[in-house]
């Protein structure tokens, strides 16, 4: 990749991040908090896509971001009121602009028309009157209608407009003609190209010379250098051998762009370089419209102006903006300037890109991956290496049994910090959600606001890229499903916008992203009568609200009448809860009529290293996620209460928990033990409901490393996954929450096979 | 009037000292002789464009006479003739 293709890379990922600024700043103004500081913010998002847009030649990009801009920075100067429904209209164009990115990044397309028209809204948002641009325009609007005009007035000293500017273009007395300014674009479209040039202080103190790069790059074709000096300090303080001033040269050449690189291959390292093709127009038009808007200086507007009454120019020379540098001798944007002129008020910031690898280092997910299975090995081995030592009965306070026990520190130390790496906020998974929930709103005519809580929220990497499906289509089932239309909502007396709320969470040792929605809660009636008549389910069963929530998530069901192309598609939750499950999580819904639904999903935190207690149960070897156990106790024969003809509680300290045989559960022994003479696991499940868990006997802590039972073998209810110990066995982990609600479920599992083999 | 004569060479070695020349003459008008200038380098350009905004911050006058050949080429190369020569100079040449 060369050096411009890896700076186009670290555009597109700013690209992301103002995509989400802005999203983020649309939102809280939607929210009533339109102080200058977000719109501001608002404003920078899409002036810096703008501005870096224009430096790749990223034409269509560049004009929708123009317009955008214009209108947002009417909006920034309160020209045009930021009310709710411009807001609206603002948000829809993010995620145009948003489209625009994606292909100028070559993902998918644009499509025309809606960029189109939403590009005549925001105009006409801009300036209802569909006036001529304000300000300082006027003149110029008029030379470009009438292109006949000669010698349009751009009658301004360069001294006012150039002390600032950043960029290094600039506007300076002269006589443009408007035939020859588009002469000019026509005849330099093809083989033009832009070189920045910003020497470094060793260029010179090496004895190199600017002059002689200039002169070099002349030969290749007609250069036109301009100069920016914004970076020189006062003579008093001026270094006279170090370097301020930076060049920006626009050459005509049919070389290549290796031919241009040759001219500084001396220099290497001590200039930096960066040659674009074409005209470095686009940003500064960009920067012309932000100095027109910031402050009234006649100067910049002109020629951008031009955009607005004259499309039809614009689309024909899409570089509309040279002739100032192009069709006359260039004036430097430098210092001589005395007092400081409203243009100088007017500093833009310069895009920065970053060079790529200077804080952060971009690493192949695989080599990550291939590190934390390494870890894994490690920490077996170590495991092992503690049982040999162990077995052949060496003292603890030895030498031996203290290195051990060093390096377990270690190991452990050396896992956590490898799967900080992966560690990554949900964020860029939940930034892609606002846009779902407006884009499924507008389908389904419902009103939605997203809230979203906890983006912040660290998940390993592979889970993350994993979540946005499900998480996805449970947002879409909220609102299709969930949320009543306006008018219903209005009838029930409820706000007609209904809210979804999207947050993520740790809870022991998992992550639980939860979907809520306030719309009008599971139909059970309806689902019921769905899975019957559909033959999931028989009708005479009788079933507590929990299962008839949890009937939606059957492969085939679906309650919606007619599949609509939001939700339905065909597929129902049970795709989500595949998905999920194959995450080794879970899923589960609440419901509560006319108060909505919350749908929960659970995850490991990780998919690598758990600790857990080691247990016996009826001969196996089982190990229990510690973060689920409370507290182990060995209960006494007062404390434990029968409950019906085979179940019993075990009174802990105030209240009574059921007592879960693990051994039966998984159906390793048909009877049970009297819990008494075994081990009680006092374990807490993810809904916070308690339950005693009875092993044979315990083992100890241990940190294991999980191996997926599903990418080997299967899903096994119960079993969250599978381990290798210290002694080489396999041991299988306990799903905690799996086993407590096998066991509510166990008495009508003789009546019912069917929903227990769908579940 | 003050007068500055440029030596030939304007290059590396030569930009500490004509700071040193401008600052020494700072506080009065000046005039900037430029006839003699075969070489100009990006230094000592720097060093005059920051001695006019220096003379124009004073309000005093600041002018570049008689510029050589060469002088006008290199600032013009520079992208700097509009900075530094006045404007008949540059309206001249171009």
């Amino acid at each position: 990749m060369d050096e411009l293709e890896a700076i186009k890379v670290t555009f597109f990922q700013e690209c992301e991040e103002l995509l989400a600024d802005l999203e983020g700043g649309l939102l809280a103004m939607q929210d009533g908090n339109d102080d200058g500081d977000t719109v501001n913010a608002v404003f920078r998002a899409v002036h810096s896509i703008k501005g870096g847009a224009g430096a790749f030649g990223l034409e269509p990009l560049v004009r929708f971001a123009h317009v955008f801009e214009t209108l947002l920075d009417a909006v920034r100067s309160n020209e045009v009121p930021a009310t709710p429904d411009l807001v609206v209209t603002l948000l829809r164009a993010s995620d145009v602009l948003a489209d625009h990115v994606s292909s100028a990044r070559g993902l998918g397309d644009v499509d025309e028309a809606v960029s189109a028209s939403m590009a005549a809204e925001l105009k006409a948002c801009t300036d209802p009157n569909a006036a001529p641009a304000p300000a300082a325009a006027p003149v110029v609007v008029e030379a470009a209608a009438a292109p006949v005009i000669e010698a349009a007035p751009a009658l301004i000293g360069a001294d006012d407009a150039l002390d600032d500017d950043d960029l290094g273009f600039d506007f300076q007395p002269m006589t443009i003609t408007i035939d020859e300014q588009a002469a000019d674009v026509a005849a330099a479209a093809g083989n033009v190209w832009t070189v920045s040039i910003r020497p470094k202080s060793d260029l010179y103190r090496k004895a190199n010379e600017t002059a002689l790069l200039l002169r070099e790059l002349a030969r290749l074709g007609p250069i036109q250098a301009t100069l920016d000096a914004s970076a020189l300090p006062p003579l008093e303080f001026l270094d006279a051998e170090a370097a301020y001033a930076t060049w920006t040269v626009r050459l005509e050449t049919d070389e290549d762009e290796n031919a241009i690189r040759e001219v500084f291959e001396f220099v290497d390292g001590d200039c930096d370089l960066e040659i674009t093709r074409g005209e470095a127009v686009a940003p500064d038009a960009a920067l012309a419209a932000l100095l027109a808007g910031d402050a009234p200086a006649p100067a910049p507007a002109p020629v951008v102006e031009a955009f607005e009454p004259a499309p039809v120019v614009v689309e024909a020379a899409p570089e509309p903006a040279p002739a100032p540098v192009a069709a006359a001798p260039v004036v430097a944007a430098s210092a001589p300037v005395a007092a400081p002129t409203p243009a100088a008020a007017a500093k833009t910031q310069q895009i920065e890109v970053p060079g790529p690898g200077q804080s952060v280092i971009r690493v192949d997910p695989e080599r990550i991956d291939r590190l934390i299975d390494l870890v894994g090995e490690l920490v077996i081995n170590q495991a092992m290496l503690a049982q040999r030592v162990g077995e052949y009965g060496i003292a603890p306070s030895s030498n031996l049994a203290m290195g051990l026990d060093e390096l377990e520190q270690l190991t452990r130390e050396i896992q956590d910090s490898v799967m900080a790496i992966r560690a990554q906020p949900v964020k860029s998974v939940f930034q892609r959600m606002p846009r779902l929930v407006r884009e499924v709103a507008s389908m389904t005519g419902k009103q939605a606001r997203l809230v979203m809580d906890g983006e912040n929220t660290e998940v390993d990497k592979t889970v993350i890229e994993r979540l946005a499906d499900p998480i996805t289509h449970m947002l879409r089932n909220a609102i299709d499903h969930g949320l009543e239309s306006p008018e219903e909502r209005k009838a029930a007396g409820k706000n007609p916008e209904g809210v979804v709320r999207l947050a993520a969470l740790h809870r022991s040792g998992r992550i639980v992203i939860e979907v809520q929605d306030d719309g009008k809660g599971i139909n059970r009636e309806r689902v019921h009568s769905i899975a019957v008549k559909k033959g999931l389910i028989s009708p005479e069963l009788q079933l507590t609200d929990e299962e008839i929530d949890n009937l939606i998530f059957l492969p085939g069901f679906s309650t919606a009448d007619k599949i609509s192309d939001v939700s339905g598609r065909g597929v129902g939750m049970d795709v989500v809860k595949r998905s999920v499950q194959a995450l080794g999580g879970r899923i589960s819904i609440t419901s509560r009529p006319g108060q909505g639904s919350t749908f929960s999903l659970s995850l490991p935190l990780t998919l690598a290293v758990l600790d857990g207690m080691v247990v016996d149960v009826a001969g196996e070897t089982l190990v229990v996620p510690l973060a689920a156990i409370v507290e182990s106790l060995r209960p006494k024969p007062e404390e434990v209460r029968p409950l019906g003809p085979v179940g019993a509680v075990l009174a802990v300290r105030d209240s009574f928990v059921p007592l879960i045989d693990v051994g039966l559960t998984l159906g390793y022994r048909d009877s049970s033990p009297p819990p008494t003479e075994g081990v009680v696991l006092l374990v807490e499940g993810e809904d916070g409901s308690r339950a005693a868990l009875v092993a044979d006997a315990i083992h100890g802590q241990r940190q294991v490393v999980i191996k997926s039972l599903e990418q080997n073998y299967q899903q096994v209810d119960g079993v969250a996954a599978a381990t290798i110990l210290g002694d080489g066995r396999v041991a299988l982990i306990l799903d905690v929450d799996a086993v407590i609600s096998l066991r509510r479920r166990e008495p009508p599992r003789p009546v019912e096979p069917t929903l227990i083999a769908a579940e | 009037m003050t007068v500055l004569s440029l030596p030939e060479n304007l290059d590396l070695k030569a930009s500490g000292p004509l700071k040193a020349a401008f600052l020494e003459r700072r506080g009065g008008a000046l005039e900037v002789e430029a006839g003699n200038v075969r070489r100009l380098g990006g230094l000592c350009l720097q060093v005059l464009l920051a001695a006019k905004t220096a003379w124009a911050a004073d309000g005093k006058s600041f002018s570049i006479r008689a510029p050589s050949e060469a002088f006008v080429e290199t600032t013009r190369l520079f992208g700097a003739e509009g900075a530094l020569l006045s404007a008949d100079i540059h309206g001249v040449q171009s």
